[in-house]
Formats: structure tokens, sequence, C-alpha cells
């Protein structure tokens, strides 16, 4: 492990500046080239020359004094000059070299480097072990744990996007507690009841991304196709992705860093209502639109104008220019504020209440190691705290991190490790920040709606606030302990037997407690609004094993014939407890516990506690077993076999054996490249097969058929008590079985000029077959689900390409370039579960994630533009009353009318495929430079092809793009994003002198139908961004001035994540968030956060 | 030796492979399975429980419940109309959610369970209750079918929950005609009152053997006024241009003939409805006119349903409970105490109202004044005197301390019809007090708790008149008069006008048009008596749900489509109520708040703005309408080829046609 640490120190500085500058102070630290230097030239007494052994210069090499501060960088002619004593010892080094010393014996010296093989021995870690980066056969990503540190990010998986071609990291939420979703190469599945995330091992158990600190992340080895991902078997069908946690030292030193940042965040695409007037004229025009009488009648609407125009003076009162006090809501009886919705006249941007304008957070962390060939150790603490947006109430997110590793010998032959990994997580948020609250938010945040009402209590109409400031408060503690027992046998040489015991605890509480909540009335009395109380308590724990003992042997004959073979046993098992309670009838709201409950409503009747609790277990075993062979390094060779048994399936669908296979040639070690050897260093192609099983069903049990059994559940009462109910049985399929996915890689590894240039190609098929699909489509007369089957194939064919270029110029600057594209479509192969050919379903022989729609001619800005229009095409399929400001479809098929057919492949009226939400050309780009202590790097990611079209009316969030659709004025979405809608001289608002008439508008006309809202090419939304995730300046002090305080490095650095986005996206919506779910396309938003911190090492 | 070695592994293998297998073998330990449930009364009860919420109606949460069900008929208006009442904005679709199985597979499947469990003997507990749980899913069987009948008429009858097999459920989805789904429904109705007991529970909040016999009794009103009304048309089987003629080829009646047909639902109407109305019809609850405004008054008739516990209450026969503490709540009685929200009573419905003396209100001693609310109920029928909420009356007297009660309305105001907004304002002017519990406990937003009443006895009185009537054509055949009485009597009438020979007497049919129950088949009704009887039940059936299926069973929707309607409410223009309003504008634009006085010196709600206005020229109607069409796709999944609608065993509703986005073709 300690030639890990080196090697991938390398890597780092091929990519990243930032990490070399770490790097520089560890024990290593004489194979770094510029980092720890301090380029400061003097005048010398020793001239050189740096060369390789083809006399070539060396640019950039780094030459120091040993035991000095002094150091100098080779320049274009590899000429260096420094400041040595006779008799001193000069250190020359140079990324792919050897590092070489020279005592100074007079005034001139001549530096002839060789080539380090140990850099084409850099080892990957791969499943079940490791292996030469050279010999690998497989699509093996590898990134370095230090490109990930030091992002001022939550997690490890947001560092992680769009550093690995191939890996897509989508963010799902802003909100403190959303983890991004993971993806290896595209759709895995079409999810319908099966999942294909990859699998994710920390140090070789199933862990979590978003618990780990990305500060004890040493390595992380992506497995994206079959060939390397196969030894896990049936857990790891859509990749795998290796977390190796850093390790103690072999050098007794003992070696101390400590890192902080501190964050200032705000957010990014926030939306916020339209004012009180513009709201108003605008719900007036939809209501007249649609033939309705005005929401909003004059006197109102002269009441909201004028008290938008007036001055602040007070809680819920505004002063005019005449003087005159106006107020945001009056008392028709005197007693109780009017309903604010009937009568409210207030001006709130109800998203600039709820949410802050921006957040701070913090990040420490703190590591040693050290030891011994006989005793090693590491040993890390961290804490993260995250500040949340609410404004009313709180939110917040918190991890501790906290590591132990040691490695014993035990004996010559025995070696043990003993891992221990504790994270706790601990988030808090109002109990009323539930996913309805986004919603909410947008639909009941009338601007009109008073906030305070005159004596300066919140007021409730009811509208979001009242509840997130004083409705209680929601919190969870998530505790995940590791523990890792392993023994490394070897009796006699290359003979390695390993055993691991590796147990998680899983353990997560959640408690909240809502609140009863109180408006006020006229007098300022306490009036109860919402009754309910209650303190909820619930636990979820797992506790997971992982059991595995294998075997291998390395051995070669006649030099050339290498061989390693290996086997073993696997067993997973998972067991969840999960139980929970409720009480109604909190006793003192400021100290919301079970215990003081008295389990009664409001007025005073026993309600009966909510208890649940259940438990569930899997488990799984497999026996593997692999073969490698080369032909020295030149030609290589690696078989798989696993059999692997799952408890989800019944016991004759229980077993299935996944072979793999891979084979790999390392051109440029053939004879005949040897001319060429000089420009291109590496070049090796490789062909993997690979078949492996897909057990991720989402029911544990989905081959059982459940009774739904709810106790005190029902709705209708009986003897005034909720009574016991059960509904009867969906449908299962007992024949429910593996997933099949086949994947072939073809790949292709270089490296030209000294490996400054490095790059990867692959391209690959999966094939997923016998997948759990949609159910085959049944007359409804079935009355059911129909049960899901594996009926469903899927094609997936995609490619990467990864390419970095590194350099060293001669005045010192160090800078590397790089830059991965990758891209995947998937195909439905074979689909029997669309009978029809239904357009809205999956269609055997199409590309997934198709969009249907019709094609948009424009807004008619006439009622005669709309006739004439409509003389040609009949658009009364999709609704009536059209008139200037309403779409024009275009008639496609030429029948002299809109129609959508019978939505299915072969009657499809006039729509058709006008784009695809699939994510195309997903991109990184990293740029760095580092100079005399300087450091500066930027990392772009971004989507370049893709199309959205919103979802449904409060499924997918229609409201947020169009305001108004068919589900009416309670659930329409007053945000300043919809208001360029289309207004004429006939339009309410611009009759009454309230609004300009806009013809030229984006939005149709504002009306309470989806006939301007049908899927079509005008409002199809390109989704393609880039996105400026992170920029960092850094700086090392020079050594000098810190090494008499004890620092070896210390390193300053301001940061900034999300700094800016390209997109033609409407500006209400993130192209990152992009979902049919509303919660997350307009749930919390993703934020733009300003960092600075130090690194120092001791 | 190396094969020695081999066998060895192969063999450890092989047996670590088959522990494993045990090992991996996995039941669901927190899951009940159906093997062995439904093995205790407990069990069977948690059955029927569910089904209690999953097909019975209930009170919404933020309107009035379901006193909006009589929405979009000639008795209360929304908002906006349904586009029934359009001429072509009804149009056929590919997935329409009404053609929706689940209710009645899942009470096949439990029945079955239910059945084969009882049959072996294997059910713990109370055999009665037992068996009364088990009638009670046979009576959710046909409520479910006849929400379906109602919506398709003909329908494919399921005894069983279908396997996810095609050729299966496409055999299974032949429509049978309706009256085949009528008699299965009473089948079902007869199955559950033998397994019932006869007065099972006294709260009335679990399904009667009484509640299966009024149900059993409107189904087959339903039913024999359906065939008789529609008569050689292409709704009932073998009417000229019956869609489902070809699929089921030389179809006879059970009973021979259409006519004959309709007798045999008349006379199973008139016999389960007798049984009910003898057993209730002397405990009927009087109105006794008061209009409560006091702590000390009370009015048990309006208490039928201004209450939360309708307990003990013996006309009422299933009821449903709410509970503010278990957070099973509604909004009725913000919505009473408010402008009903979500619904508004027509000038129709008010005024085929009877006055006091029995009479019509144009052939009447009193003078029949509209000129302002409270005029409007005097010397009217008793239940319009106490259920039209008149501005000035108080609305809310108990409680008035409880501060929870935020949407009361402790005075009714002069209705705020200017207003749009769906909460505040007042759709046609006129406002109801049914299910007023004068409670401001009670006024959350959306935190009440009124009952909601879902089977009265005094149905089985009017179900029985009718039914007769239409068996005999004769006022005086059977118990016509003595129920016609009783129900009278209850209602609050006094000396002659609890006759009602006296109303049809003095009734011209010529002056009775407002009432859309006036006319069948397009003609207004030529017999007084017949219209009396739906006269009557309009009138005692106030917004309790049932407006719709009589209207159709009547066939009184056609008339629109030749002559459309305004919906009407309170006479605004040209009486004192205009100066109520000082804002009024009246221009059909888009900035008026009511209608203009050239369309009705009424109030119309639903053509206050005249642009964009798709209902501007009244409410109208199409022949099609009286069906649903069926959803397009499942013809296409029925189909032998899947493209074909005609392979489909299934077939359009009347004057539906089979393209998608279409409307009706007359």
């Amino acid at each position: 492990m300690y030639k890990m640490n080196l090697l991938s120190s390398r890597r780092v500085y091929v990519t990243s500046a930032l990490a070399a500058l770490l790097l520089a102070n560890a024990p290593v630290n004489g194979a770094m080239a510029s980092g720890g230097v301090t380029g400061i030239q003097q005048t010398s007494s020793v001239k050189g020359v740096v060369v390789d052994q083809t006399g070539e210069a060396i640019i950039g090499a780094t030459i120091k004094v040993r035991g000095s501060q002094k150091g100098v960088v080779s320049d274009f002619e590899g000429n260096f000059a420094i400041d040595a004593q006779r008799g001193e010892e000069l250190e020359v080094s140079y990324i792919g070299y050897k590092t070489q010393v020279i005592k100074v014996t007079g005034t001139t010296v001549k530096v002839t480097l060789l080539e380090d093989a140990k850099a084409l021995q850099e080892v990957v870690v791969v499943g079940f072990g490791t292996q030469k980066k050279v010999n690998l056969t497989g699509a093996v990503s590898v990134v370095d744990g230090d490109e990930l540190a030091q992002r001022p990010v939550a997690n490890a998986a947001q560092a992680l996007q769009g550093v690995v071609p191939g890996l897509q990291i989508a963010s799902t939420s802003g909100s403190l507690d959303a983890s991004p979703s993971i993806n290896v190469r595209g759709t895995a599945t079409i999810g319908e009841g099966s999942s294909g995330s990859p699998l994710i091992l920390i140090d070789g158990m199933e862990g979590d991304l978003n618990t780990i600190n990305p500060q004890d992340i040493q390595s992380i080895s992506v497995l994206k196709d079959a060939a390397a991902s196969s030894i896990y078997g049936s857990r790891a069908p859509f990749g795998v992705i290796l977390i190796t946690t850093k390790n103690g030292g072999k050098e007794s030193k003992v070696k101390v860093n400590y890192n902080n940042s501190f964050r200032f965040s705000n957010l990014i695409r926030g939306k916020h209502m339209m004012n009180s007037v513009d709201y108003a004229s605008w719900l007036n025009d939809a209501k007249t639109n649609q033939g309705q009488s005005v929401f909003f009648d004059a006197e109102r609407m002269a009441a909201i104008k004028e008290y938008h125009d007036a001055t602040p003076v007070g809680p819920g009162t505004r002063r005019t220019a005449d003087g005159k006090l106006v107020y945001a809501i009056g008392s028709q009886n005197g007693v109780t504020w009017d309903d604010g919705y009937g009568y409210g006249v207030d001006d709130i941007d109800w998203y600039d209440v709820v949410y802050k304008k921006s957040a701070f957070s913090q990040e420490h962390n703190a590591s040693v190691n050290g030891g011994s060939d006989k005793l090693s150790f590491y040993a890390s603490i961290g804490y993260l705290d995250q500040g949340g947006f609410m404004n009313m109430g709180s939110d917040g997110f918190k991890r501790y991190n906290g590591t132990a590793k040691m490695n014993v010998e035990l004996a010559q032959w025995i070696r043990m490790n003993y891992n221990m990994r504790f994270a706790r997580t601990n988030y808090h948020r109002p109990a009323a920040l539930t996913s309805s609250l986004y919603n909410d938010m947008a639909r009941q945040g009338w601007p009109m709606l008073p906030l305070y009402d005159r004596n300066g209590y919140l007021y409730s109409s009811p509208s979001p606030a009242l509840a997130l400031a004083t409705g209680g408060s929601d919190r969870k503690e998530r505790d995940v302990l590791n523990h890792q027992l392993g023994f490394v046998i070897e009796p006699i040489k290359s003979w390695i037997t390993h055993i691991d015991f590796n147990y998680k605890i899983d353990n997560a509480i959640r408690h909240w407690d809502s609140q009863r909540t109180y408006n006020h009335n006229v007098a300022g009395e306490a009036i109860i609004y919402n009754q309910g109380s209650n303190v909820h308590e619930d636990e979820a724990k797992d506790n997971y094993l992982n059991f595995q003992a294998y075997t291998e042997y390395t051995w070669s004959m006649a030099e050339k014939h290498n061989f390693h073979v290996m086997g073993g046993f696997q067993t997973e098992q998972l067991k969840r407890t999960v139980f929970g309670l409720q009480r109604n009838g909190i006793l003192d709201p400021s100290k919301p516990e079970v215990n003081l409950t008295n389990g009664l409503s409001y007025s005073g009747e026993a309600i009966v506690p909510d208890v649940n609790g259940s438990r569930d277990q899997w488990q799984t075993a497999g026996f593997f077993g692999r073969v490698n062979y080369n032909f020295d390094e030149k030609y290589l060779f690696e078989a798989n076999l696993r059999y692997d048994g799952t408890s989800r399936f019944r016991s004759d669908k229980m077993w299935k054996l996944f072979p793999s296979v891979s084979l790999g040639w390392n051109i440029a070690r053939e004879k005949f490249w040897e001319n060429l050897a000089s420009t291109v260093n590496t070049l090796k192609l490789r062909a993997s097969y690979g078949s492996l099983g897909n057990q991720n069903i989402n029911n544990w049990y989905q081959t059982y058929q459940t009774i739904a059994y709810n106790s005190v559940a029902g709705s209708w009462l009986q003897n005034g008590a909720k009574p016991n109910t059960t509904s009867a049985p969906g449908l299962v399929s007992a024949l429910l079985t593996w997933e099949k996915v086949e994947s072939y890689d073809l790949g292709l590894d270089f490296g030209a000029f000294n490996n400054r240039l490095t790059g990867t190609f692959d391209y690959y098929i999966r094939n997923t077959k016998d997948m759990v699909g949609n159910a085959p489509e049944l007359p409804a007369i079935l009355g059911t689900s129909v049960p899901v089957t594996n009926n469903t194939d899927l094609r997936t064919a995609g490619w990467e390409l990864q390419i970095s270029w590194r350099d060293v110029l001669k005045n010192g600057l160090s800078y590397g370039v790089t830059f991965n594209i990758s891209d995947a479509r998937t195909k439905i192969t074979r689909y029997p579960n669309n009978p029809t050919g239904s357009i809205n379903n999956y269609i055997e022989g199409r590309y997934m994630n198709e969009i249907w729609g019709f094609e948009t001619i424009g807004i008619a800005k006439s009622d005669e533009e709309m006739n004439a229009h409509l003389a040609k095409a009949d658009q009364s399929s999709l609704g009536s009353n059209w008139a200037a400001g309403d779409i024009m479809y275009r008639d496609l098929n030429g029948d002299g009318k809109i129609s959508r057919g019978a939505q299915t492949l072969a009657d499809h009226g006039d729509l058709k495929v006008i784009g695809n939400s699939t994510p195309r050309y997903l991109v990184g780009l990293n740029l760095n430079a580092a100079w005399k202590g300087f450091d500066v790097s930027a990392f772009f990611q971004g989507v370049m092809k893709r199309d959205w079209w919103i979802g449904g009316s409060w499924g997918g969030g229609l409201e947020y793009l169009f305001g108004t659709t068919n589900s009416w004025e309670w659930w329409s979405v007053g945000i300043t994003d919809v208001q360029d809608y289309y207004r004429d001289a006939n339009t309410w608002s611009v009759q009454n002198g309230y609004q300009e008439a806009n013809q030229d508008a984006w939005l149709p006309r504002v009306q309470f139908s989806d006939k301007n809202e049908q899927a079509q090419t005008r409002y199809l939304m390109n989704g393609a961004y880039v996105r400026l995730k992170n920029l960092q300046l850094g700086y090392t002090l020079p050594r000098q001035l810190t090494q008499p305080w004890g620092i070896s490095n210390l390193r300053v650095f301001v940061s900034a994540e999300n700094l800016f986005t390209i997109t033609k996206m409407p500006h209400q919506f993130d192209p990152e968030l992009m979902s049919n779910s509303v919660d997350q396309n307009n749930g919390y938003p993703l934020q733009k956060t300003f960092a600075f911190g130090l690194n120092v090492s001791f | 030796m190396k094969l020695y070695k081999f066998s060895f592994i192969t063999l450890a293998l092989a047996a670590s492979v088959t522990a494993c297998t045990d090992y991996l073998e996995q039941e669901p330990p927190s899951s009940l399975t159906p093997e062995n449930f439904y093995t205790s009364e407990d069990q069977v009860q948690a059955v029927a429980n569910r089904f209690y919420q999953d097909i019975m109606p209930g009170h919404g949460g933020w309107d009035y419940g379901t006193y909006t069900t009589d929405n979009n008929t000639d008795v209360q208006a929304s908002r906006t109309p349904s586009a029934k009442f359009s001429a072509n904005l009804w149009h056929t679709s590919q997935t329409e959610g009404d053609w929706a199985w689940g209710n009645i597979r899942n009470v096949n499947y439990q029945l079955a369970q239910l059945k084969a469990k009882l049959a072996a003997n294997a059910i713990s507990g109370n055999e009665t209750n037992i068996h009364q749980y088990i009638g009670e899913v046979y009576f959710f069987r046909a409520y479910a079918y006849f929400d379906m009948l109602k919506k398709y008429g003909d329908l494919p009858i399921l005894t069983e929950a279908l396997p996810d097999d095609e050729s299966v459920l496409v055999a299974a989805s032949h429509r049978q005609p309706c009256n085949e789904v009528a008699r299965f429904i009473v089948n079902n109705l007869d199955t559950a009152i033998t397994y019932m007991k006869e007065d099972f529970e006294k709260r009335h909040t679990r399904i009667s053997a009484d509640a299966a016999k009024l149900f059993k009794s409107r189904v087959a009103l339903y039913m024999g006024s359906w065939l008789t009304n529609f008569a050689g048309t292409p709704f009932v089987p073998n009417g000229e241009g019956w869609p489902g003629a070809a699929k089921n080829p030389n179809y006879t009646f059970p009973t021979g003939s259409l006519e004959n047909e309709a007798k045999f639902f008349f006379e199973t109407a008139a016999a389960a409805a007798e049984q009910v109305a003898d057993k209730y019809k002397n405990s009927l609850t009087v109105n006794n006119g008061v209009v409560p405004q006091a702590e000390g008054q009370s009015n048990p008739y309006l208490e039928l349903w201004g209450t939360t516990n309708c307990a003990g209450k013996s006309e009422i026969l299933l009821w449903r409970e709410y509970s503010k503490s278990l957070g099973i709540q509604n909004d009725v009685e913000v919505a009473v105490e408010k402008g009903n929200i979500g619904t508004g009573v027509t000038r129709s419905l008010v005024e085929r109202y009877v006055m006091a003396d029995g009479k019509p209100i144009y052939a009447s001693a009193y003078t029949y004044d509209d000129s302002e609310i409270a005029k409007v109920v005097e010397n009217r029928d008793p239940r319009l005197q106490v259920m039209l909420k008149v501005p000035g009356q108080v609305n809310c007297f108990k409680n008035v301390t409880d501060n929870a009660g935020t949407h009361w309305t402790e005075t009714e105001p002069t209705p705020n019809i200017t207003n749009a907004n769906a909460e505040d304002g007042y759709i046609t002017g006129y406002a109801i007090r049914k299910g007023m519990t004068f409670d401001r406990a009670l006024t959350a937003n959306g935190g009440s708790y009124n009952a909601c009443v879902i089977f009265r006895a005094t149905e089985a009185l009017l179900n029985y008149i009718e039914a007769e009537y239409m068996l005999t054509k004769n006022i005086q055949s059977g118990k016509i008069l003595e129920y016609w009485k009783k129900v009278r009597e209850a209602a609050g009438f006094t000396g002659a006008a609890v006759d009602p020979q006296v109303t049809i007497a003095a009734t011209d049919m010529q002056k009775e048009t407002l009432d859309w129950g006036a006319y069948t088949a397009g003609k207004v009704l030529t017999d007084a008596t017949l219209y009396n009887i739906r006269r009557e039940r309009s009138c005692e059936f106030l917004a309790e749900g049932l407006r719709d299926m009589d209207l159709k069973r009547w066939r009184s929707y056609e008339q629109l489509i030749t002559k459309p309607v305004y919906a009407e409410g309170i006479h605004l223009w040209n009486t004192p109520m205009e100066k109520w309003y000082n804002d009024l504008v009246a221009d059909g634009s888009s900035s008026s708040n009511v209608s203009q006085k050239s369309i009705s010196e009424y109030h119309c709600p639903h053509v206050v703005n005249m642009t964009n206005n798709s209902y501007a020229n009244g409410l109208t109607w199409r022949m099609a309408y009286y069906l649903q069409p069926l959803p397009l796709r499942q013809f296409l999944l029925t189909a032998a080829d899947h493209a074909s609608i005609e392979q489909s065993p299934m077939y359009q509703n009347p004057y539906w046609p089979t393209e998608t986005d279409a409307a009706a073709l007359q």
C-alpha cells in the first residue's frame, strides 16, 4: 500500500496541480517536480544539464540540494544553475523517471535520468486485489482521492461529478440531505421494479458515498465493464465504485495533517413570486380568458395597487404618498383577521420569506499516520457543518467522521488489518419542510396573503411561513459504524489467502415534533390554527455482514509466462429492523418528547398512538474464481467466473453462473514499435466480454403475494374510531428471476511524449436481457396492476474518451488539461408489453426517452390570424375558444385537423418525435496550473445535448412553465418567470390599465386549460448546459517560512463552486435537476458556494 | 489422484451450494400471506371495513361535501358548467379513468377467499358476525357495479378476480346488456340480505339488510325507468341501433320483452321499497318548521344532516362519521355557513317547491314573491322554508367563543354573487342550510366533522310510489297515497297540503318547464301525477346526490338540445336585491361581475363574462351524453391485432365515435 500511495501521488500531479502541492510534503517528496520548490534562482556555483537516456533534454526537472531549501527547475534546454557547495548532494527528479542523487564534485554536472519502470508499474485497485495498470484488461477508471479533496461540497459523490467519463452523477436537489444519483454507463434498466445503481464498496464492503469523509479517500476505481466487475457477481451488474481509504505509512515518521474550509453559499436559479399587482392581474386575466369573472374585483385591485405603491411603516401596514395608512389585512367581524385569499392586499415574495439569502458552512479535518513494517496506523477525524437556507425555522446538516486503521504483522506469514470507520450525520429541518412545501409555497404563496398581521404576528391563510417557523422540527441522526477485520496469510511465497470479516451497523433515528400553531386575532390573542400536535420517533437499523475468503497464487514460468489464479467465497446478509411510534398531545411545546405527550387531541379525545415495526432480510452467497495470464506483459488474458445465489428469488430460480473474459495487447512493447516508442510510450488495446446478473429487485420478497393489513387506519370510522382494514393483495409473478446483463467493451489506452499526453477510449455495448420490464398492458378489466416479470431487453451503446495533457514549462509553470466526454444511448430491443404500440410507452426498436409532441407554428396575434389558421387546421380536439394569444399547431399529416390520433406508432395524428430527454455527450474539463507556489484550477462539467418536456400538471410541473393549467387557480404558480404571457387590448389587465399589452410574449395567453400546453416544439426545453463546477486558487507558502514552525507544508486557498452556468433552460429550472418529480425540479435550489481555508501538514 | 481431488472439490462445492440454498431461502418475515389469512372474525371484518372507504361516498375536503353531488343538473350549479352541457367539448379519449375495475376485482378476490375459508369452516368467531361482514362485501359489489352501470350501461359481469392472462381478459370484456347487469346487482343484494342479520348494528354506520333493500329498490327503479323511457333507442338492448346487437346476437330478455323486463324491475323495486317503507314509515323525522336561531331552539329534521352523530336517528339507514380528533374531517360546516362552497341552488329548484297550501307557486292562494330571498321562503313548502338561507339569519350560535373555528359566518350576509372566489362567492345567490350544525367548533378551515348521510328510509317511500305508479299508472293503487302523505307530513305540511292530489290538481304542466324532470324524451310530460312524483323526489332529496341519476333514467336532458337554458339564480334585476350591490358591472365584458339584464332578470352565473365563454348560449346536450364514452385504448387492448377496434368484444356507447379526442356524433 505504500507503493500505492506514491504511485497515485504521481497521478495527482498529472491531473491536478493542487494535489502535487499537497504531496510535495509527503515523505516521498523527492519525486516531486515543482510543488515544494521555491523556484528562487540564486547566484549559483553549480551549472548543469538534465537529459534522458537518448540525450534529449528534460525540461522542468526538479533539482534540489539535499538537506536545504534550495531548489530549481531545468529550463527549455535542460539547463539549470544552483547554488550548492562541493560535497553537497543534488537530488534530480522528474515525472516518469527515477530520481537521481549526485554529489557535487565540480561546477558543472550532467545528469542522465533513467526511465522509472515503477511508473509503469502503477497499480490499480480492482475487485479482490490490485493489478498493474499496464496489465489491466477491463475498463477501469481511477481517480485519486486528492482530486476530490478541498472541493467545498457536502459529499464525495458531488465531487466525483464529471470527473470520470461514463460515471454519471446527477444532483437530485439542493436540500442538505439530498444525495445525488449515481449511474455507470447510462440506462441500466427501465426502472420498473428493479434498479441499476452501481455497487459502491469502501475498502471492500458496501458503503455510502454520502457518508464517507472525502478527505479519507486514497483512491477510487470505477469498474465499468462486466469483465472488471463480474467478480462481484449479482451485486455489480451496473458497475462498481471501489473506494480505498488512506493508510498509515511504513516510515516511522509520524505525519499530521489539518485542513479546513469556510463556505458562504447562495441559491442559484431561485424563483420569486410576482408582485401583488402583477399577480392579481395575471390571475384575473386567466379567469376572464376562461370566460369567468375576475377573482380580484375592482375594489380589491385598487386596494392591492394602493398597498403595493405605499411605503412600509410596520407589520402589515404601509403609508401611501398622501399619508394615508393602508393595511395588508382587515377584519370584517372586528375580532379575527380576514381570510388572506379573500381579502388580503399584501405584497409578499414568499420565496424571499422562506429562503435566506446566504448560508454559512465549515469543514475541519485532521489526520495522523505513521508506522513501520511491523505496524502502521492511520487515524482521522472530520467535521462538516452545513448551514441551510430556511429563513423560517432552520435546517442544517452536520457530519462527523472518525477513522482508525491499523496493519499489524502478527508473524512473518500473517498480517492483520483492522479498520474502523464511523460516520454520524445529523440533519434537521422544520417539520413543515416536507416535499409538498415546495408546491405549497408556489401555489399558496399568493403575494397578497399577509405575512404578518398588524400586531406583528405571523399569519397563515394558509400560507407557508407559520408552520415553518413554529410547527416543530424534524431531526434525523444516522450512525454508520464499520468494522473490518482481515487476515492476510502468506505461508509460502506468492500464495496469499485473505479472510475478511466485515460488519456494518447503519442506524438511523428520526424524531419529529409537529407543534400546534397559532394565528392571532385583532386583539393580539392567540387563536389555535393547527390543532394537531404529536411527537414521532422512529428507528431503522441495518445489520450488514459481509464475509469473504479468497486465496491467490502468482507464479511465472520462463520469466515471460506470468500466471495468477484466485478463488474464493463471499456471502452477504442484511437484516433490517424498523419501528416507530407517534403519539399526540404535546404537554410542553418546549419539551417535545413522547413521555411528555398525553395521547389526547386538542379537544381532549383519546387518540390511539401510531405504532409500526417490522424486520426484513436478504442474503446472497457466491463462489468466484479468476485466472490471469500474460506473456511478457505484452499479451494479456483474464477470465472470471462467479456462481451466485440470492434470497430474492425462489429456490429454483436462485442460482446463476456469470462468466467473463478479457484480453489485452500492449502494442508499445512490441519490437516493431521500438522506433515509435519514444513518441508513443504506451499503446494498449483491450477487449472484454462478460455476463452478469441483477438481483436488485426493489421488493425483497416480490415473488410472494402479501396482504396489506392496516391496524387502526380506516378512514370510514366505526364507533368513533378508525377500524382495522385490509385490502386484496396485488398479483405477483413467482417466476421472477435474474436480469442478465451482457457487456462488451473495446478499449484503447495510449500515452505519448513521455506520457505528457495520455488518453483512454472505450466503446461498449451493454445488453440487459430478461429485464423486469413494465408489465404487459392488459385490458383494464383486470382491475389491478399487472405483475412485472422478466420480459424486456434493452441495449445501451456508448463510448468514453479521456485525454490529458500535462507539462512543465522551463519557467517552472506546470499546467495540465484533462478532458473527458462520454455518450450512451439506449434502445429497447424487446418489449412485448405494449401491444398497441402506444407512444406513451416503450416501443421495441426505438430509443428510450423520446418526446412526442406537436410542432408549433406560433402564437396567433389576432383572432383573424387564429381563425385563418383554424380554417386550415381544426384544433377542436385539443380545446375550444381558440383566439388571439393561443397556440397554432401545425397540421403535419395534412388532414385539416390537429389530432393525437390513437397515440400509437401506427396512428399518432400530428404528433411527432420532437426531442429526446436522454442526456448526451457528458463532459468534464479540468484546467490547472501551478507556478511558484501558486496553483489554480478550474473544473467544468456539462451535458451537451438534452431535450426536456416538463411533464403534466402537478405530476411534472407544467405550472412552473406556464403558470396556469387546467388545475385552476388554487393550483397555479405565479412566479416571475411566467409573466411573459400574451396580452392584447382585449385582455382584462390591459383594459383596466394594470399591464401593458405584450403581443410578442413567449407564453400564450393565460388560461385554465391545457390546450396551449400540449407537448410541442416551442416549449421544448434545451437541457444542455456547461457549469463551472469549481474554480480554485491556492498558494503554498515557501517552505523556508514554514519550516521553522515545524510545518512542512502550508497552503491557503479560495474556492468557488457552481460559479456560473451556460444554458438555454428557462430561468426557473436548473438543468442539473431536470426530472419528472416536482419536488426535484422545483424543490430546494442548488447553491453557489465561495470558500476559503487552509491545509497544513506537520 | 488428481481426479480424486477434483471429485472431492466438486462434491464439496455441490454440498455447500445446497447448504447455501437453504440459507438463502427467505420468506417475508413481516408480511401476511393469503394462505394463512382470512381465518378469524376480525380479519373478515377488516376486509369489509376497507370497502367502506374505497367504495362508499363521503364528504370531500374543501367544499360542501356530498351536497355538491347534484351540481350540473337543473337543481344546482357549479361555477363552471360541466362539458356535458356543451355541444362539443366532451371528447372521447384513449384513457378515461372511470373505466376502472379495481374495486370490483378486489371485492371478487376477497369474496372468493372468504367463501372458500367459510366453506372449509376455517374462520373462527361468531358466525352471525362473519355472515354479516360477508353480506356487506356482497353489498359492496352491488354498489360498485351500480356506479359503473350508471356511467356505461352495458357491462362485463365479473364474479371472480381474473388472472393476468390476456385471452381470459379479452373473453371477459364482453359487455352484457344493461338489464342483465342490473339483475346481477339485484341478485348480489339479495345474497347480501340473506347473509346479513336484521338490525345487526344500532348506530347504522355499517351496511344493514334494510340499507341493502333500499339500495335494491333504487337499482331496480333505475333500470325499470331506463328501459321504459329509452325503449326503442340504442340505449336499450334490442333497441333500434343498439351498438351491442352484433356482439350479443339474438339477445332475448329473460322476461320475453322489454316491457316485461321493465315491469320486472318496477315490481322488484316496489317490493323491496315496501319492506323498508313499512318498517320506517312511522318513524320519519318531522320538520317542525323551526330554523334555530339561538340555544334552545331546534328542528329534528334539520338535525338529520346538521349533526356530527346520526346514531339514533332511525330514518337514517347508513351514515359516515367524521372526527376532529382522528383528523378525519371535511369542510361542510365552513361551506354551509358561507355560500355553499362549490355549488349554488337554482331558481328552477326554488320555484318547483309548492306553497304551504300544497299548490304550485302559480296556482296558490299565497303569492309567490322572489324579489327578496326572505320573501321566497314565505308560505312555502316547509322543507324549503327551513333549508334556504335568508340574509340576516343566524348561522352560528353554538360554541361561539371557540377560537378553533376560524371560518364561521355568524350571520347570513346578502349573497356575494359578484365575488368569483370559490370560497367566498355565492354562485347563484341562493344558498342552503343542509348539514348546518350552527356550531363554531366545526368551522376551522378543512376542519369540519359534520356527519354524512348516505341512505335515508324516506327514499324507500318515494321509490315505492314511483315504481308502483309506473306499474299501474294509478295513484290509488297500493300504498302510494299512504306513503306520499307520510312523506309530506314529515316534510312539515299540514292540512289539505298533505294530500298530493291537491298539488296534482293544481299543476299546469306548461308552467313547470323550468324543471327538467317535467320532460321525458324532449317532451313535457302530460301526466301531472307522474310529474308530481318526480317533483316530490326533487324537493325531498335536496342536495342528496340523486338528481343526475333521476334525470338520466327519466331521459330528461335532451330537451336542452333544441332549447338550451341558462342556469339561473336569484331575481337580481328589477328587484330590491339590485340595490344590495353598489358595484355591479353587467356588460358581458371580462370585467363584468353579474350577468346582463338582457339575458335574464335572474342572475345567470355562467354568462357573466361573455367573452371566451363556451356556455354563452346556455346549457345544451347531446344524446350520447346519457352514457360515457368507453376509453378507446381498451378496444385496442382487447382486439386480436391490438389495432382494429372492431375486433374487440367491446363496443362503443351510442353516438360516441371511436376516434380519439372527438366530440359526440349526436
